[in-house]
């Protein structure tokens, strides 16, 4: 199975960093159940074309955190992850994401006044949105 | 965790030619690139490996025994493919599985099986009838099925169709899955350096540039679009076209542009094949020791 991890060398965001937040992402998601089968990290090197030593960085990391457990001779498989770690997953990725917008808005020279009138135009937007149907 | 092959000071002259001093070690598990430029010295250092050439200086050692000493037991760990095989031409493939099969205690005929057929070998035929590229197509099922712990491989795709050249790479990730088997492979296709290798071990005209893990090698490197006018030779500048520049050291050279308040209004990374190209460039001046990213071996 190809999973759909796509990581970005521009990012300053270490590679292995990226990985391990995609997997999580798609874990708390619920787009990888738990005892879905996950590639060998020759398999996920390949295809992300990285080498082992950060693959293995990344599933170590997954592992020690929860995310996914490795059966000696088996593979690694995704594991049963509590849905109170999978709601921290949920509130810190959108956290993330915002404040990489609010970020970003501030190194195009926004002030914080002009970021949250957009922010609120955002929202109304989909509340109208909301209203129509 | 014993390398399986490890060099030290190796060092060999052949006419005007001079390789090396060059160390190396390998990991188990683990692929490594061998990169450089035409006439570097990459089928010489493998014929070292393997014997067939002798060092003046240093020393080889597979899984901890010399390569030349009297103790041939090392040649059961490692499979090599040569670029060039002299003498099968009159012999055909079911031949020459019959002659190589039974020479090889860990021979994997099922594998020797499926390389013939996913490659579609015509094993009547004669060696020296076959096209270039299902020659070594040939000589891969008749290398990788030995199944040592090294597998060494000397440009084994340079005629092979763009599909065989996919096929082999999944093969040979495939091969990799028990996870103590390990590849070196000399190579010019961008694809196998990106999906296969872990490490780039590069060569540029018999000397050794440098030992690198794949991601810390690539981020060694940035280019930045500069937009204002910016003095020459900053900290870590490799080159600069047209307001865009290459960083060796993009830490140095990013302090020194905010420092001197230059501002630039991009920053990407650099693809491995630019990497490789400013590593063998002439006018390199990249000394190895610059590099942070030197694999301890």
């Amino acid at each position: 199975m190809e999973l759909p991890i796509r990581i970005s060398k521009d990012s300053r965001e270490p590679i292995y960093h990226q990985i391990v937040n995609q997997f999580k992402a798609l874990i708390a998601g619920g787009h990888l159940a738990a005892g879905t089968p996950l590639p060998s990290i020759r398999v996920l090197s390949k295809d992300l074309e990285i080498s082992i030593i950060t693959t293995r960085r990344a599933y170590q990391d997954l592992e020690v955190q929860g995310f996914i457990k490795t059966l000696q001779g088996k593979g690694t498989f995704v594991a049963d992850v509590s849905e109170d770690l999978k709601q921290d997953v949920k509130v810190t990725s959108v956290h993330n994401i915002l404040e990489n917008a609010v970020q970003t808005s501030l190194s195009f020279d926004y002030s914080v006044q002009q970021v949250k009138e957009i922010f609120l135009e955002i929202l109304e937007s989909y509340e109208s949105k909301k209203g129509d149907n | 965790m014993n390398p399986i092959l490890y060099i030290r000071d190796l060092e060999k002259t052949i006419d005007d030619f001079h390789l090396g001093p060059l160390d190396l070690s390998i990991e188990q598990g683990t692929i490594t690139a061998l990169v450089g430029n035409n006439g570097s010295g990459k089928s010489t250092l493998l014929k070292l490996i393997m014997n067939l050439v002798k060092p003046d200086k240093g020393n080889i050692k597979v899984h901890n025994t010399l390569v030349h000493g009297d103790n041939e037991s090392w040649k059961e760990l490692v499979a090599y493919q040569p670029q060039k095989i002299i003498g099968w031409d009159p012999f055909t493939g079911y031949t020459l599985k019959n002659l190589i099969a039974p020479l090889y205690p860990n021979w994997d005929d099922k594998q020797f099986q499926k390389i013939v057929e996913i490659f579609d070998i015509p094993l009547h035929k004669k060696f020296g009838k076959l096209s270039q590229g299902v020659q070594q197509k040939l000589n891969l099922a008749l290398t990788i099925p030995r199944n040592a712990s090294l597998l060494i491989l000397d440009e084994p795709t340079s005629y092979m169709d763009i599909p065989s050249k996919k096929l082999l790479i999944d093969l040979l990730v495939d091969w990799m899955e028990p996870g103590n088997r390990s590849i070196i492979i000399s190579s010019h296709q961008i694809d196998d350096i990106r999906k296969l290798s872990d490490y780039l071990y590069v060569l540029h005209n018999g000397k050794k540039i440098g030992h690198f893990e794949k991601e810390e090698l690539v981020e060694n490197y940035a280019r930045y679009w500069l937009s204002s006018k910016a003095p020459n030779n900053i900290p870590g500048e490799v080159s600069r076209e047209d307001g865009v520049l290459i960083s060796s050291n993009p830490e140095e050279t990013e302090a020194y542009l905010v420092e001197h308040n230059i501002r630039w209004t991009n920053r990407s990374s650099l693809e491995i094949e630019d990497v490789i190209t400013l590593l063998l460039s002439k006018n390199n001046t990249i000394g190895g020791s610059q590099h942070g990213s030197h694999v301890n071996s």
